[in-house]
């Protein structure tokens, strides 16, 4: 069996360590600066410190913007990857919020009219940050177990709709104004004292499902929607994505641990890329479970009934 | 001015030129882009990918050299999906002209096809209605026209025009624009480029001219504002600036009083003013034709610039027209500040209320009937107008209206915060805004407006005083105190976890940072948030829950 690599783009939040450990490479965007500098999408906390990042988007939350990798950067590692000798899975961010999918589509085509016998699957994770993340360490796995490309590949784009969040996030104006939102129009202005549950729709873009009012009734709801969509919590391991609380990251992985035992939990964090996208509020956990409904009805009528 | 060929020099400047064109509309730009998602990015995404051409580009005579190093250059930059599509165009536009040194008019025709095919190749699903509509159109549908003795103007002109025609269609082909009310925003970009590129060859070079343009630049305008159905009776606003020429068979004597008698009877608004042998002219008009074919007696057109002024003022009526929702909410507050807050979260009509918040019943029946709506929500914010707001509803004889007994700002904003405008059970929605005014306290703080003495508290004018639920507790000398001493008072603060603070109007961020950080300390676990609100009289109000 030809060896592939797994290239991810850096909005699946995974770090460095984790894509050293799992033989991960990744593809970064651009971030712009408030000072117009423009720096590579980190996947670290070196150039900026989590604490300061976020305070700094929360008081300045227009002065920054992103742009995926474009195409000449997704050739660049693609043409690395196949001068070893191997071929490629490459995984992307949502296509319903980025034209990252887009673009490596264009060069996986120039390449494979270029050199032959290049072989590059390419899969829409229909997702963004961890959840992303999450999927691309199934792959991984995958690989790890002996699975082909094709295998692979076939595994994770038949099992992609099953990838949940849940969780909330305090600021719904950043993912509103970036189009991460269904009905984005019906959202505005800052949330304070109050948590939007939050689940993915079919492609990939946020629904808010329903408000809690306070973390501790937010928490209530989510560990009985896990509870409702979770399949064989205790062979998975859950990524908890976290923005700006780590202590509240930390509260809702105990609660996870005791009340499903999975094999793992991962306080995985949000970095700049996906943090100017997504807000300073995110607190969500990403696991494997029943498909999610095309229009979301069963999954609103279990939040509906949970916040009862 | 009529060029027939241009090599890569004029293509560097045509092209920069285009850039500048398109810098001074980054904004507007942004603010049309709602396709693929509404990110308010294409402007500034095709400025760094087109900027980042030029940058990398060599200077060449070869046409073909110059497009090259352009395109590779665009290529490598290309930022987001117009940057993307851009720098296809521009890829198909070079290759087709690889050979080249000098181009004429079909080579230039040639390109134009080329670079459309290009960035249609490049899309994987591509939509109409986008800047791949625009492109092809503009060209396919002048090709025929397009022949040895075009000029570069004049087909750059003719591509222009119809690449608007096809834009104005673009809401048509792609409902989200339609429901946003907008063109396709990378198509307008794409036009501000091809449009630079013209102007430079008629001399007109935009870098010099940065600043004046920043400020005179206009608004890009709603064209679905205007259909086959439309009445039209305001005319076009048409400005051009006339060269009067001196082959013979243009008139000679000029007089610009006989100028202005001449064009006063098509229209009004009208200005002439003449320098040297150019003359400025703005008129608005119905007949534009016929001012057309008077001035050119005298000479040629150097600019031209016409705009339906219907296309305005229907986009104006639109504006305040009712628009159908399932849900209505009206709210009360105190203070323009307050009233964006309510307004960005969602109250269709917010009602000043003044300094006393005391709303009649006729301002909400008012507010009642300029909704359309088939289930409203009143948030009073006050206790002592919900039984106006009650009354409005009887006089209103509508039966789909809930009011929610908000008593304080607070828990105004805690009700819509709770909305979910997402979805479409209006019942859920009004639990879920009635489960947000349950268990707030609200505590508000100011400064004594007079001395005061209520049962064991009292104060002289100039004390920080603060209240809860409306009623004075406590008294101190510094602000912050006054509240952390109030918090103490609530029987359960321990069990609540959430603070938000709307910050006055005469208060400042530092303060708010102190106050914040004295609650932190007091309460660690609490989540604290503070909203600049705006709100009168009272410097503080803080919602917890």
């Amino acid at each position: 069996m030809k060896p592939y690599v797994i290239i991810a783009d850096a909005t699946c939040d995974l770090s460095k360590e984790i894509c050293l450990e799992h033989d991960i490479r990744i593809v970064k965007g651009i971030i712009t600066l408030p000072d117009k500098t423009q720096v590579e999408s980190p996947l670290e906390w070196d150039r900026f410190d989590r604490v300061g990042f976020y305070n700094d988007l929360k008081k300045n939350p227009d002065g920054y913007s992103t742009a995926p990798a474009n195409v000449a950067t997704f050739k660049k590692a693609f043409k690395d990857a196949i001068d070893e000798g191997k071929d490629v899975l490459c995984m992307t961010i949502s296509g319903a919020i980025s034209g990252a999918f887009g673009f490596a589509t264009i060069a996986k085509k120039e390449l494979e009219s270029e050199v032959k016998d290049a072989k590059i699957n390419l899969v829409d994770s229909l997702r963004f940050g961890p959840g992303f993340g999450l999927m691309v360490l199934y792959a991984a796995e995958k690989r790890a177990d002996g699975k082909s490309l094709d295998e692979t590949t076939a595994f994770i784009e038949e099992n992609k709709n099953r990838f949940h969040q849940a969780g909330w996030l305090d600021d719904l104006s950043f993912v509103a104004k970036k189009g991460r939102l269904t009905h984005a129009k019906a959202f505005f202005g800052t949330l304070a004292g109050v948590k939007p549950i939050g689940e993915f729709d079919y492609n990939g873009l946020t629904t808010v499902l329903g408000k809690a009012k306070g973390a501790k009734a937010a928490y209530e709801v989510l560990l009985k929607y896990i509870e409702a969509t979770i399949e064989n919590p205790s062979e998975q391991i859950i990524v908890i994505a976290q923005t700006n609380r780590l202590a509240q990251a930390e509260a809702y992985k105990k609660m996870i641990e005791e009340k499903f035992s999975p094999k793992a939990v991962y306080i995985n964090d949000v970095f700049p890329t996906n943090g100017v996208n997504v807000g300073p509020g995110l607190m969500a956990a990403y696991y494997v479970g029943k498909p999610i409904s095309k229009d979301l009805s069963e999954e609103k009528a279990l939040i509906e009934k949970f916040l009862g | 001015m009529s060029t027939k060929k241009i090599n890569g020099i004029h293509l560097e400047k045509m092209i920069k030129n285009g850039l500048m064109n398109l810098s001074l509309h980054i904004d507007e730009i942004n603010r049309l882009n709602v396709f693929p998602v509404p990110d308010g990015d294409t402007g500034t995404n095709m400025y760094l990918t087109l900027e980042n051409g030029v940058n990398y580009a060599s200077t060449a005579e070869e046409a073909g050299t110059y497009l090259r190093t352009l395109s590779d250059g665009m290529l490598l930059g290309a930022r987001g999906n117009s940057g993307v599509i851009l720098s296809q165009f521009f890829k198909g536009f070079s290759t087709a002209l690889a050979k080249c040194t000098w181009v004429g008019p079909g080579e230039l025709r040639n390109g134009l096809i080329r670079g459309y095919k290009t960035a249609y190749e490049s899309v994987v699903h591509p939509v109409e209605g986008t800047i791949l509509s625009v492109t092809r159109e503009g060209i396919e549908l002048i090709r025929s026209s397009i022949t040895r003795n075009s000029s570069i103007e004049n087909i750059l002109s003719m591509y222009i025009a119809q690449m608007k025609k096809t834009l104005s269609y673009t809401p048509e082909m792609l409902s989200v624009l339609k429901e946003a009310g907008v063109v396709d925003s990378g198509a307008s970009g794409f036009i501000l480029i091809i449009e630079g590129m013209l102007k430079c060859l008629y001399g007109e070079f935009i870098e010099a001219d940065v600043k004046l343009k920043k400020e005179q630049k206009t608004p890009m305008l709603n064209l679905s504002m205007f259909d086959e159905n439309s009445e039209f009776s305001d005319g076009y606003c048409t400005e051009f600036i006339l060269q009067r020429m001196n082959d013979p068979k243009y008139k000679q004597s000029f007089s610009k009083q006989r100028f202005i008698n001449a064009l006063k009877t098509a229209g009004n608004s009208l200005v002439v003013i003449e320098d040297g042998k150019r003359v400025k002219v703005h008129i608005h008009t119905l007949s534009p034709a016929k001012v057309i074919a008077y001035a050119q007696q005298y000479g040629e057109f150097l600019t031209f610039k016409m705009d339906n002024m219907q296309v305005q003022h229907n986009e104006h009526d639109r504006l305040v027209e009712k628009v159908h929702k399932p849900l209505s909410i009206i709210a009360v507050v105190s203070g323009e500040g307050t009233k964006e807050l309510f307004s960005s979260l969602g109250a269709d009509v917010v009602i000043d209320g003044g300094e006393t918040m005391n709303t009649s019943s006729q301002e909400f029946v008012e507010a009642i009937g300029s909704l359309d709506s088939d289930h409203i929500v009143i948030l009073p914010d006050n206790p002592n107008i919900i039984l106006a707001a009650q009354q409005a509803v009887k006089l209103s004889g509508k039966d789909n209206i809930t009011v929610l007994p908000t008593k304080s700002f607070a828990q105004g904003y805690f009700a819509l915060a709770m909305d979910v405008p997402d979805s479409d059970d209006i019942e859920y929605r009004v639990s879920q805004m009635r489960s947000g005014i349950e268990n707030i306290m609200t505590l508000s703080q100011t400064v004594a407006s007079r001395d005061y003495s209520f049962h064991e508290i009292s104060c002289k004018k100039g004390d920080e005083i603060a209240l809860l639920n409306g009623e004075i507790v406590c008294v101190h000398s510094d602000f912050i105190k006054s509240i952390t001493d109030a918090m103490k008072i609530i029987e359960d603060i321990d069990d609540k976890e959430t603070c938000v603070i709307f910050r006055g109007k005469d208060t400042d961020e530092t303060d708010a940072d102190l106050l914040s950080q004295a609650i932190s300390e007091l309460y660690p676990m609490m989540d604290i948030e503070i909203i600049s609100a705006g709100q009168k009289i009272y410097h503080w109000i803080l919602g917890i829950s």
